[in-house]
Order: structure tokens, then sequence, then C-alpha cells
């Protein structure tokens, strides 16, 4: 029976098997509703949607297998055993601010009329600073955690801008 | 031969001004330093540096690739060895040893070792890049469409199979990856496919932002999921290779260079799997097989030798066939053609001297690492002490500009966030990222190819299963999957996954 135990429960590989039999259903209808192109002589077998079709029914039917296999291992084993993970993971809403973080700069600071070296100052020195804040504050060095995210801020927006706009000709968005 | 020399003589002269050593020492510095920082890989380094070499003329910018790739593949020993953190997942095996050593006041001789493995395990991997890329090229020249269609399907199968713990999720992300491959205009009538009307979209994917998203963006969410490590480094002695350790062990050494270049060679395999190949085999070969895992210097020779020789190795199907053989392996190949060269197998007839160009650039990789790998251990140390928050939001700045700075188009950077959501969730369900990116790569050549083919044979099917060289790709590709069904391990009374491991309920 431990041979059975896999890095992820027989639930995760359940929910899986469904998302990636739904995306190949869906790949499967899109490419067989593709128009066939027979008005220029396509044949079936030159027909755009053929190719992306096959990969379609094949994702389908690998995601049936993998809830069919996920519903065997559950039966031996319950549906939630796991290896252990032995990763020591930080708490969810460090991870959602440092995302949302990487987010907001990458589709609302960047190409929205802010200049690139500004956005990109403002990004890298707010995600140092609030990164290193209790560290600092259990230090009683705020004030230094502030002035070395923005340097870290400051440099990196100068130096990046005169990488790419003077020695790569980049136009900056 | 001689011309091979005498070609390979030139390759190296054409590099020997002062601005390409400028950039072979800078890049394999980057290299190195990427490497060793635990959670950036060789992956992320590539495609990085593709997005900054774009203006350069090619055969810089792919020294400046080839340099980098070379440097994080060994950068990745330093943090195995000093913190046992693998900076790539190619040094992973070097941690069982390296760390084990660190700790019993070896870490100099270590780092010795892991040094002069990588260099010998390049030059073993470079010597056979520039004697079987010709021949390999001179066989491509025999494959036609139904070939490379089933060489496209075997290399997203053998990723898959190999590159994680299951080949089911193996052979999912490969096809994920031949999926987003199709979006876009398609070849024979540029009718758009999955568009939902997007101009942009209609173009296709770029394949570099795409990367860099899988590679350097997932990684990054990756990183800040995870609680930095506390960094403690234990003291070391001198980290200059003893020529006693590299004569004691030239067996492994030399076992480990072919291993490490045949896996290499293998589509989409990569230096992970080739550095736990010679670790294993030097394991089974060795006299004192009890002492590996408790600091043995001939695993972690082996360990470091395979990794590194997989380098030049991974590079030989790039250039003969354009099949990536690693994940790094098939941006250097993505960059390649954004730099209008088209590897494959007409390299040797259309551009021949390209090929020892390439030899000549891992010489001075090799070159680059050993410096750095006799110079670089204080420097390093105090960037391996650099704190996370402060490195991640630059590597970030990087992977938004780079994949701008391409097309020059917004657009590329909604890829790049895209895929690196994308690579994220895969890493976190358990499914290797190095198929999908194998399927993103091949997945053009496998519907040419099959496309093609069937309009050669007006619809038969029948010539993908009866060429000769097809009947051997298609029977090792239904071999290669049968193995992996549980059915058939149970009638060969097989074990696939290990018999005690840990449990949680989650």
């Amino acid at each position: 029976m431990p041979a059975e135990i896999y890095p992820s429960s027989p639930r995760r590989d359940l929910v899986g098997g469904l998302l990636w039999t739904a995306l190949g259903c869906v790949i499967s209808v899109l490419s067989w509703q593709m128009d066939r192109m027979t008005q220029q002589g396509a044949t079936l077998h030159t027909a755009p949607g053929l190719w992306p079709g096959i990969v379609g029914v094949l994702l389908a039917a690998l995601g049936g297998v993998l809830m069919l296999r996920s519903w065997h291992r559950a039966r031996r084993i319950g549906w939630d055993l796991a290896e252990t993970d032995d990763t020591d993971y930080a708490s969810l809403s460090s991870f959602a601010l440092a995302a949302g973080m990487f987010f907001v700069y990458a589709l609302l600071l960047v190409g929205r009329g802010l200049p690139f070296w500004l956005g990109t100052a403002l990004f890298v020195t707010t995600f140092v600073f609030l990164f290193h804040y209790a560290m600092r504050k259990t230090a009683g060095k705020v004030a230094r955690g502030f002035a070395v995210a923005l340097a870290c801020g400051g440099l990196t927006a100068l130096i990046v801008t005169l990488l790419f706009e003077q020695l790569f000709y980049v136009r900056l968005p | 031969m001689f011309d091979g020399l005498i070609a390979f003589g030139h390759s190296i002269w054409s590099f020997c001004d002062p601005l390409s050593l400028g950039l072979i020492l800078l890049s394999s510095l980057v290299g190195v330093i990427i490497g060793a920082l635990p959670g950036l890989t060789a992956t992320m380094g590539v495609a990085l540096m593709t997005t900054l070499t774009i203006k350069m003329p090619s055969n810089q910018a792919l020294l400046v690739l080839i340099c980098t790739y070379v440097g994080a593949i060994y950068g990745g020993s330093r943090s195995a060895i000093l913190l046992n953190i693998p900076g790539t997942p190619a040094s992973a095996a070097s941690c069982l040893d390296g760390h084990a050593l660190a700790k019993q006041g070896h870490a100099g001789r270590a780092m010795g070792i892991a040094t002069s493995g990588s260099v010998l395990g390049t030059l073993i991997g470079m010597f056979f890049l520039a004697l079987f890329t010709p021949i390999l090229g001179n066989l491509a020249l025999k494959f036609g469409s139904y070939e490379f269609f089933w060489l496209a399907l075997f290399g997203v199968i053998i990723a898959g199979t190999l590159t994680g713990n299951d080949p089911l999720k193996g052979w999912m992300a490969g096809l994920i990856g031949i999926f987003t491959a199709t979006i876009g205009q398609e070849a024979i009538y540029a009718h758009d496919r999955f568009t939902f009307g997007s101009r942009d979209l209609a173009g296709g994917l770029q394949l570099v932002p795409a990367l860099v998203g899988a590679f350097g963006f997932a990684e990054l969410l990756m990183a800040v999921r995870e609680r930095p490590a506390p960094v403690k480094i234990n003291p070391f002695d001198s980290v200059i290779p003893k020529l006693r350790d590299v004569m004691q062990y030239w067996r492994t050494i030399l076992r480990s260079g072919v291993i490490g270049t045949f896996i290499g060679i293998l589509p989409g395999v990569g230096e992970d799997v080739a550095a736990w190949s010679s670790y294993a085999a030097a394991k089974r070969a060795s006299k004192e097989p009890e002492t590996f895992g408790k600091g043995s210097i001939d695993g972690l020779m082996a360990a470091e030798t395979g990794d590194n020789a997989c380098v030049p190795g991974a590079v030989i199907p790039v250039l003969t066939l354009a099949i990536p053989g690693s994940a790094p392996a098939a941006v250097l190949m993505a960059a390649m053609l954004i730099h209008g060269i088209r590897p494959g197998p007409m390299i040797m007839i259309e551009n021949p001297t390209f090929v020892y160009d390439v030899v000549a650039m891992m010489m001075f990789a090799t070159i680059g690492i050993l410096i750095y790998g006799l110079t670089l251990t204080k420097v390093l140390i105090k960037v391996l002490m650099v704190p996370k928050p402060i490195i991640l939001p630059i590597i970030f700045v990087l992977c938004v500009v780079g994949s701008y700075a391409i097309s020059q188009r917004l657009f590329d950077v909604w890829v790049m966030m895209g895929f690196g959501v994308l690579g994220y969730a895969l890493r976190r369900m358990h499914y290797p990222v190095a198929p999908l990116v194998l399927g993103m790569v091949l997945g053009d050549l496998m519907e040419k190819g099959f496309r093609r083919g069937l309009v050669l044979s007006d619809g038969d099917l029948m010539p993908f299963f009866t060429r000769p060289i097809s009947a051997v790709l298609w029977i090792t590709i239904v071999l290669v999957v049968m193995l992996k069904l549980p059915a058939v391990n149970r009638r060969l009374g097989r074990r696939t996954r290990p018999a005690t491991p840990r449990v949680s309920s989650r």
C-alpha cells in the first residue's frame, strides 16, 4: 500500500484530471468547429483543426486516466493521503502580498503612462521595504531599512533604464 | 578531421578580441551567480540573458548565452556545498556529499572537486559535441516529415517520462505545451486558431516571454511561497583542486562524462537526471558505496562531472535535429532562431563552421568557470548572503523588461505573467515543467511533420509506421510508454515508487 502514496493526494489529482479533461474537451470542440477550408481545397488531413483536435482528445483522455487512477488510489488509501512535504512555507498573506505586487507592477505600473523608471523605483522600493519591515522594526532600524529600500529601487531603475535604453536601444514602456 | 581542427582553430581565434573576452568573463560570472542563488535556475538565466542580448551580433549573443548556461550549472554546486541548498536542480545530487564534506571542514576541497569535475565534464561533453555533431548531422539528412514527427513526439514523451516523479503528469504537461504551440495562424492556410479575434494572438505566443514566465516568474512565485532558510556558511579550506583527487577518480570522471553527455543528447531530459544517473553509476562501481552521502569525493565528482557534461550533450540535438536536449537548451535554440540561425539537419551544409563556433564557446565558458571556481569564493558567499527580498523584485523587473524588449509590446508581458501562473500551478500540483517547454518548442515541428507527412502520403498513415527510422522511433516510444504502465511493471515485478514514503493528510 505505501507504494501507492504520491506527492499529491488522490483528491488533488482528481481535481487536476477534471480540469485537464474539461480543457481537452473544449479544445476538441473548438477544433471541430474550426473552418475546414474546403473552399481552398483542404481535405480532412490538411484541415487546420485536425492537429489541435487530436491534441485535445489526447489531453482529455489522459485527464480521464488521471481521474481513474486517483479514484483507484482513493479506494485503497483514502482521498487525502500524500507524501509529507518538508517545505517551510511562508504565510499565505505574505505570498499574496508579493504576488499582488508583481501583478500591480507588470499590469498597472508598466506601460500605463507612468515613466518606466518611476514605476520600477516605486515597485522595488516598496517591495524591499515591506518585506524587510518586520526585521528592521525588531532591530529598531526602520529609517535605515527605508534608506536601503530606496537605494535598491533607485539603482535598479537607473541601471535597467540605462542598460536597455542606451545600450540595447529598447524603447521602454 | 584536419578540416574540423582548422575550423575549430578559426573559431577560437574569432573570439580572441577584447569585447568577446570581456563578454565571456561577464556572462560566466552572471551564470555562476544565477546558478549559486537558490531559486534562480539555468533556464531562467539563459532566458533572461536572451532578452538582454537581442541586439547583439548572433555569435556574441550565443557566446553570452552558452557562458551563462555553463556558469549556472556549475554555480549551483556552490550553494549545494555551502548551504545544503541546490542552487539549481542539477546540483541536488551534489548536496549529498558536498555538504557532508563541508560539515567535516572540507568545504574548500569540495568546491575544488566541484570545479575540477565541472571543468572536465564540460571538456568531455565538448569533445563529443565536436565528434558527434557532424555524424548525427549527416544521419539527420535522411530524416523526412515522418521521422521529425516521431522524433519530436519522442522528445516530449522522454522528457515527460524522466523529468518528474509521475510520467502521466509529465506527458500531460507536454500536451499542454504542444497545445500552446497551436495558438495563432497555422502554416498551410494561415487560418487563425484559438485567437478569439485577438490580433496579438494571431502571431502565436512568442517562445521567449513564455519561457521567461514558465521558468522566471514561476520560480519567483515559488521562492516567495517558501520561507527563506537562514544562511549559515561553514568555514572552508583551500578551493584549489588537488591533482590527486583528479588522478584518483579518473574512471569516475570519464564514466560520468560519457553518461552526462548521453543523457544530454536525450531530448528534454537535462542536467539533473545526468547528475543523478552519474551519481548512481559511481555508487554502483565504487568499492566503498557506504561512504556515498557521507562526504564521498567519488560521489561529488560524479555528480558535478555528469551535470556539466550534459550541457554540451544537450546542444548536440539542438544543432543537428533542432530538438533541445534540456530546458536551458530549448531557450538556447529559441535564441538561435531569433538571431537568424536555423539549427537542424541542414546546419552542417549551410553553416558548417557554426558547430565549431559553438564548441569554441563551450571551451571559453569552461575557462570562465575555472577562473571563477578558483577566485570567486568569498565574493560568492557575499552574494549568497544578500536577502531574497532584495533579489526577487530586481529579477522580476528583468523578467518584465526582458519579455517586453523582444517585440516591444505589452502583450508579451501578459504572456510572461500567464505562463508564470501556469508554471507555478503546475509545480504546485507536482507536474514537471520541462515537458511543457519541450511541447512548446517542438509542437510546431511535430504538427508540420504530421500534416506534411499526411499530404505526401495523400492521407495514408502507413509511411509513419513502415519507414525504417520511423519504425525505430515509434517502437521506442511505445516501449517507453509501456514500461511506465503499472500493469506492465507489475508483470515485470518492478517497483516504481520508494517503498515507505513519509505521509501526511492533505
